[in-house]
């Protein structure tokens, strides 16, 4: 794994960022990862923090530039979230807002609660999550 | 795929040239799935491919060849092998300038031999260190050291030309081994 440039991901803002998708995985049982992501694929904070989570985060970064690029051919505006619906379960990938390079979030969830209630609590996360960005 | 319809990948390491060679060759606008580099440390370029590339060359006998790029980097390596299979062959492009080329090289052959083992490779090595193409001799001697039989060529990926030797190559590659394949059966 190439080394990582800290000045995008200050020790603060991953240690702040992890606590709080640890309270967010807490506070929403049915999510089994949350994975804040830069663009480039490289995991800023993850709870639970597992070998997976770096693999979720390199797909997801693939996945959302992706679904980017069909948005753009299809002449659709900026493309907001990525759901991937499975047969036991749901992985949602959001942008976060105002971040530059982008960051995103991806979740991956079990399907006991409603997607759009997923889809509530995770656009929360990330304005949460992008608050706590330095200015 | 219709019957007129090839597949070929550009694999390589990070800033190595595929975006670029598949910019120069495609007919169309290619897609694009590049974001903002933030591992500086690794590579300057400030732009990098997270999923794919993909362009379109439409050849003189009607056939058309679909061009997909990978990512460079190995932590997106899920991507390899998504887009090598059904691939018809692949170029692998390096770029020889850089310290680590040669280890570079080395690890996507033994990628490539193992997700794309009977597809035909074709070596691109761009950024020149010597004048006489003396630089290729490293690259052609560890395929040779593999029993990997490869055609090599100094190329630089933004000229069409030099992309479309590439591509060129790998199709007569490819029409040899089927006549080869024709002679055996008679």
């Amino acid at each position: 794994m190439p080394s990582t440039n800290v000045a995008f991901r200050p020790a603060e803002f991953a240690q702040a960022a992890g606590q709080h998708l640890e309270a967010f995985v807490a506070a929403n049982s049915d999510v089994a990862y949350a994975v804040l992501t830069t663009s480039d694929g490289f995991e800023v904070a993850a709870h639970p923090k597992k070998p997976l989570t770096q693999k979720l985060a390199a797909m997801s970064s693939s996945l959302q530039a992706l679904s980017e690029a069909i948005s753009r051919e299809a002449g659709l505006s900026n493309a907001r979230n990525l759901v991937i619906e499975a047969e036991s379960g749901t992985i949602v990938v959001l942008g976060l807002p105002g971040t530059a390079p982008r960051m995103s979030l991806a979740i991956v969830s079990g399907n006991s609660e409603t997607l759009g209630h997923l889809l509530w609590a995770a656009r929360n996360c990330c304005a949460a999550l992008a608050a706590l960005r330095p200015g | 795929m219709n019957a007129g319809e090839l597949k070929i990948v550009f694999a390589g390491p990070m800033g190595a040239g595929k975006t670029t060679a598949i910019r120069a060759l495609s007919d169309i606008e290619p897609v694009s799935t590049e974001v903002g580099n933030t591992d500086l440390a690794s590579h300057s370029k400030q732009l990098t491919t997270v999923a794919l590339d993909y362009g379109h060359l439409q050849l003189d006998d009607g056939n058309v060849v679909k061009l997909y790029g990978t990512p460079g980097q190995s932590r997106f390596a899920f991507m390899w092998d998504i887009l090598c299979a059904g691939a018809i062959g692949i170029v692998l492009l390096v770029d020889a300038s850089r310290d680590d080329a040669l280890d570079d090289f080395r690890a996507f052959v033994d990628t490539l031999r193992r997700i794309a083992r009977d597809q035909p490779l074709i070596v691109g090595v761009g950024r020149p260190t010597s004048a006489d193409g003396s630089h290729l001799a490293p690259f052609q001697a560890h395929l040779a050291s593999q029993g990997i039989v490869a055609p090599v060529f100094g190329v630089d990926a933004r000229e069409r030309a030099d992309v479309l030797l590439l591509v060129e190559t790998l199709l007569c590659v490819l029409e040899a081994r089927v006549e080869e394949k024709t002679r055996a059966v008679n």
